[in-house]
């Protein structure tokens, strides 16, 4: 950054003994343009003029400007020149300096918004329509970087007559042929539409077919509509508008309607001036169910991180944080009495992270912290399950730290660690098939514009699944790499960028903001691949605690958070069909097995529910929540507080970790929820 | 870790004549521990102990930081001259560091403005108007970094905000700071470009930069040239952990400590285990002194007659006559890496922090400078590193 001119001289040039700096003259610094905007990927220039009191112009001055904020989206010099990188909130300081006196600072927000519409996508509009019938389809503006806009989208029509939209509803009047057009400045997409000339006269509604034990919340019912003429045919290709009442839940413009109350529902197509009805009777999901705490081992001299377990023997590895430089194996053969069996204790301090690979013949435990400052990860050798012993290091490119690493083997491929860079964000692969020698192989980082550097960018945690890497890159999303599944022709040596999930999370999280102030904490912290699913969960802290509480208290503070269902069955076009936030908790690391999804919840404790069957909507409305074990102990290291990090779950164990409180073993026990009344 | 500007010596001694004998006098140092977001508030006293002894004792520990879960790495730490609040630096940023205002009495923060990467060392100047932070930039690309001034403004709503008033391009990894007693300048070591670098606060740029590199040795005027690239990578020796290998020239310096006329700097060779003496009028080498393996940072007592050194691999500090070059003491520490030195306003005691290793604890030593033995020592939180010491009020 260029040397502050002549404005700060004398700053200082006062003798040492002397008072304090004078007050200011500046009273008010007038920063043009007053409501400043840019575009993402575009800059602005700011200028700035020192007033006094009076509002005359304060004579040489020169007004230097800060970033004050917002490092993740943007930039700005000392001269004003702004350099947006993304959506959201730049935060800027203006600050006069007049020689011998205090400097003065004004605030200004620069707003940077999506750039131009360079797209409109059109949704829920059916390509064939009946006489009559209205639809309210979605038309949403995206600029060039995928930025959703705001703009109002222009609605016309080719053939008025035919097909008219007012407000945004399109009606449909007459048999024909229309092509219709949603504009938002340069952009615009077209939708041909045909209205068929044959009378709707009767409109039948159906469910599909109830499983046995019958519809419950949560289930998601793909609704069906048959239009049938007066002669009772069926007339194709026409889609209806779906709605349900009373009640709490969701349908979409597929009729797929998933519903979070056991109540009877009532739904209903229209088409045109014909509409039918279908009511569904929901009987509640029933899944809670009591928990059992078989086993425990209290940690109180560290925080507990990372749990792993072993692939074949009864053996449970457990790492330690804020300070801790150890990491232990755990006997577990008797869940009730967890027994440590051996330790390694390395140069960290804090072992975040512990796996091993799929044969259990050794372990891959990340440091941070390191007296020396060469992080890394230790390799260690398992011919011993229970009396691990280091074998290697790998430490060169990565001294800053590594916070997560997954160790992924592959056929063609052999075993490699994917590592995170705790300096730069980059996803670093390490090859482990000579385990004494690790050596890297590869590295990869979202791209920055090349004024952001490295700003921004923070890789936090690693999930491979058939040769698909899931990396939760907190701003920068969900991002997807071939590492050697072939879809894109990647390898460990080559990772090759699939695809990529951002969302707002500025707007996700805006109550954090409302309850702590700006500048929290919050991105894409983990994720977990099953099925057509891939479940990713975010880290959310305000940056201020509640005022007034005690330290190390429950009244504090608390985490927040959310978990999204991102469906990839088309990996091109990941999309967030489904959510679930704990009750007062956030949503740390999640492990699924079967249809159980388990979840530590931070303040919110050890949490697992259902994620059988198709997902959709409000996870937690619709009562999938199975178990709350809060992970609270009055003797824990901090007291009658949970701070549940995650879980490993194995033959019908949750081997619960929790910051605070050590290994919690608990049992998920058969439901005693009262049988389902009977719904006339 | 800063010594007291010249307000503060007048501060203690004010307090000490209102309490009596110098002896008796206690004091209140701080310590950052990098690793767990503490700063631990500590009272040392010659007479705190049972039976009169001296004692250092943990009053409190205070958590600085925005993340819950993740290290923000308190590192750089100072009173202000008026000891009425603190500043310290974090390290650890997404990708940024900060540097933080505390209130010293209740520990209530003050303000926080956002500075470059990895904000280590800290001093205010003794006018108590800037604040002047190393960014270190330890991890990424071995690029040239800056160093921040950072002012208290008033804003625009009556109230007072930290603000960077200038971020001045330095060379690679600039470390161990240390401003003139008069304010007038700014020294600073570039641990990667082997570089002693003085800024003028008048004009707040680089005015000269000096070459420590054994046998190569030269001052130069301005600041220095950008070498991109043309570093060693991330191999900075263990930061300073790492024993040099043999005939090593390179001096890796980690701290730069003015005398308090202004005539010298002393500028700790962490490598070759030297401090090395820069005549600051003729900008010319004077003398290479030979020190404790590993020496890391320099405090010098306001009477110019001692220097201290703490010996980050050799675990010990060192206490020179100045004017010598003599090695007076060399006080082995209770545990390993040996960090931070910090002296009291009335030259009595230094302060020192000791990392410790892994889940070591950190340790604040006190080592008494007539008598050259320490004489207390109270463990902290892990990574000690950031120390700086004021004359206590009396309760």
């Amino acid at each position: 950054m260029p040397v502050p001119a002549l404005a700060l001289l004398g700053l200082l040039q006062q003798p040492a003994q002397s008072p304090a700096a004078a007050p200011s003259p500046v009273a008010r610094i007038v920063v043009s343009p007053s409501d400043p905007v840019v575009a993402a990927m575009d800059t602005l220039r700011l200028t700035g003029r020192a007033l006094d009191a009076q509002g005359n112009e304060v004579p040489g001055v020169r007004v230097r400007f800060q970033q004050a904020g917002g490092w993740f989206e943007g930039a700005v010099d000392t001269t004003g020149l702004v350099r947006a990188g993304a959506t959201g909130m730049l935060p800027v300081a203006a600050v006069a300096v007049v020689p011998g006196t205090r400097p003065f600072v004004e605030r200004v927000g620069v707003r940077m918004v999506p750039s131009a519409a360079a797209r409109v996508a059109v949704e829920g509009l059916p390509a064939t329509l009946v006489v009559g019938q209205r639809v309210a389809p979605t038309a949403t503006a995206y600029s060039a970087q995928a930025d959703r806009r705001e703009d109002r989208v222009r609605w016309t029509s080719s053939a008025p007559g035919v097909v008219s939209v007012r407000d945004g509803i399109v009606v449909a009047a007459a048999p024909g042929r229309a092509v219709l057009t949603a504009e938002a400045g340069s952009a615009k997409a077209t939708v041909p539409v045909t209205v068929v000339a044959t009378r709707v006269a009767s409109v039948e509604v159906s469910p599909g077919t109830a499983p046995a034990a019958g519809w419950r919340t949560g289930d998601v019912l793909r609704f069906r509509a048959v239009a049938k003429d007066a002669q009772g045919r069926a007339i194709p290709g026409v889609t209806p508008t779906w709605s349900f009442s009373p009640g709490q839940g969701q349908i979409d413009p597929d009729g797929a309607f998933v519903g979070y109350e056991a109540r009877p529902y009532t739904v209903t197509a229209s088409l045109g001036d014909r509409s039918a009805t279908a009511v569904v009777t929901l009987a509640a999901r029933d899944v809670r169910r009591p928990a059992t705490i078989v086993g425990r081992l209290p940690r109180e001299r560290f925080n507990t991180e990372e749990v792993w377990l072993h692939p074949t023997e009864q053996v449970a590895y457990l790492g330690s944080g804020g300070g801790g430089d150890v990491m232990y194996a755990i006997d577990i053969s008797n869940p009730a009495a967890p027994t440590v069996t051996d330790s390694i204790v390395s140069n960290t301090r804090r072992v975040n992270d512990v796996m091993t690979t799929k044969d259990g013949k050794h372990l891959v435990f990340t440091r941070e912290g390191a007296s020396d400052r060469r992080n890394g990860i230790v390799v260690a050798s398992l011919e011993d399950p229970r009396h691990p012993k280091v074998l290697s290091e790998y430490t060169e490119t990565v001294t800053a730290g590594v916070h997560s690493a997954f160790v992924y083997t592959q056929p063609k491929h052999g075993t490699h660690v994917y590592l995170t860079n705790d300096g730069t964000g980059a996803l670093h692969v390490i090859d482990l098939n000579d385990p004494s020698k690790p050596k890297e192989v590869a590295t990869w980082k979202t791209p920055r514009p090349d004024f952001a550097g490295d700003a921004g960018r923070s890789l936090h945690d690693i999930d491979v699944q058939d040769g698909l890497l899931y990396a939760s890159y907190w701003n920068d999303g969900l991002v997807i790499l071939d590492v050697g599944n072939g879809v894109k022709g990647g390898s460990p040596s080559n990772p090759v960028l699939v695809s990529q999930f951002k969302y707002d999370l500025n707007d996700m999280y805006r109550q954090v903001e409302a309850a702590g102030g700006p500048g929290f904490i919050r991105g894409t912290h983990t994720a977990w691949r099953h099925k057509n699913y891939v479940f990713i969960a975010d880290e959310v802290f305000p940056s201020e605690g509640v005022k007034g509480a005690p330290a190390n208290s429950a009244a504090g503070g608390r985490a927040y958070g959310r978990l999204q269902v991102i469906d990839v069955s088309d990996m091109q076009n990941p999309k967030s069909v489904a959510w679930y936030e704990p009750e007062m908790g956030g949503v740390h690391n999640v492990w699924v097995a079967g249809d159980t999804l388990y979840m530590g919840a931070y303040n919110g404790g050890f949490r697992a529910f259902d994620v059988s069957g198709e997902l959709r909507g409000d996870l937690r409305a619709q009562a999938r929540e199975m178990v709350h074990v809060h992970t609270a102990d009055p003797a824990g290291r901090v007291k009658n507080t949970p701070m549940t990090w995650g879980v490993v779950v194995r033959d019908g164990l949750a081997y619960v970790n929790d910051m605070y409180n050590g290994l919690w073993i608990v049992r998920m026990e058969p439901s005693k929820a009262p049988k389902p009344k009977v719904m006339q | 870790m800063s010594a007291r500007g010249p307000l503060a010596p007048a501060l203690a001694l004010a307090l000490c004549a209102a309490a009596g004998p110098a002896a008796a006098q206690e004091y209140t140092v701080l310590v950052a521990s990098e690793a767990t977001d503490q700063i631990a508030v500590v009272r040392f006293g010659p007479r705190l102990g049972a039976g009169g002894t001296p004692a250092a004792k943990v009053e409190t520990s205070r958590t600085v930081g925005l993340n819950p879960m993740d290290p923000d790495g308190p590192h750089g730490l100072a009173f202000a001259p008026d000891g009425r609040s603190y500043f310290v630096s974090t390290a650890h940023g997404a990708p940024y560091g900060s540097l933080w205002r505390f209130d010293a009495a209740t520990g209530e923060t003050l303000g926080r403005v956002e500075l470059g990467l990895f904000p280590a060392t800290l001093q205010v100047s003794p006018d108590g108007a800037a604040a002047y932070v190393v960014n270190f930039n330890l991890h990424g690309e071995m690029v040239p970094s800056s160093v921040s001034v950072v002012g208290l403004a008033t804003s625009a709503g009556g109230g007072e905000e930290l603000v960077e008033i200038a971020r001045i391009p330095t060379c690679a990894m600039p470390h161990g700071s240390r401003l003139t007693a008069d304010g007038s300048r700014h020294y600073s070591a570039c641990m990667m470009d082997d570089l002693l670098v003085e800024i003028d606060t008048r004009t707040l740029a680089v005015s000269r930069h000096f070459l420590l590199t054994k046998g190569k040795e030269q001052g130069m005027p301005g600041a220095p040239m950008v070498r991109r690239g043309a570093h060693a990578g991330h191999d900075m020796g263990g930061h300073g952990m790492d024993a040099p290998k043999a005939g090593e020239t390179v001096c890796s310096p980690t701290w730069a400590q003015p005398t308090p006329d202004g005539r010298s700097v002393y500028v700790a060779c962490n490598k070759t285990s030297e401090i090395v003496e820069v005549d600051a009028a003729t900008w010319a080498l004077k003398r290479r002194i030979a020190a404790g393996d590993g020496v890391y940072n320099l405090a010098i007592t306001r009477d110019a007659k001692l220097l201290v050194a703490t010996n980050k691999r050799g675990r010990s500090v060192s206490v020179f006559d100045a004017a010598s070059g003599k090695e007076l003491a060399r006080i082995p520490t209770l545990r390993r890496v040996v960090h931070g030195v910090a002296v009291s306003p009335d030259d009595r005691y230094a302060f020192v922090s000791v990392e410790g290793v892994g889940s070591e604890p950190g340790t604040l030593e006190v080592i008494d400078l007539a008598t050259r033995q320490r004489v207390a020592s109270a463990d902290v939180g892990q990574m000690a590193g950031g120390v700086d010491v004021i004359a206590a009020a009396r309760p």
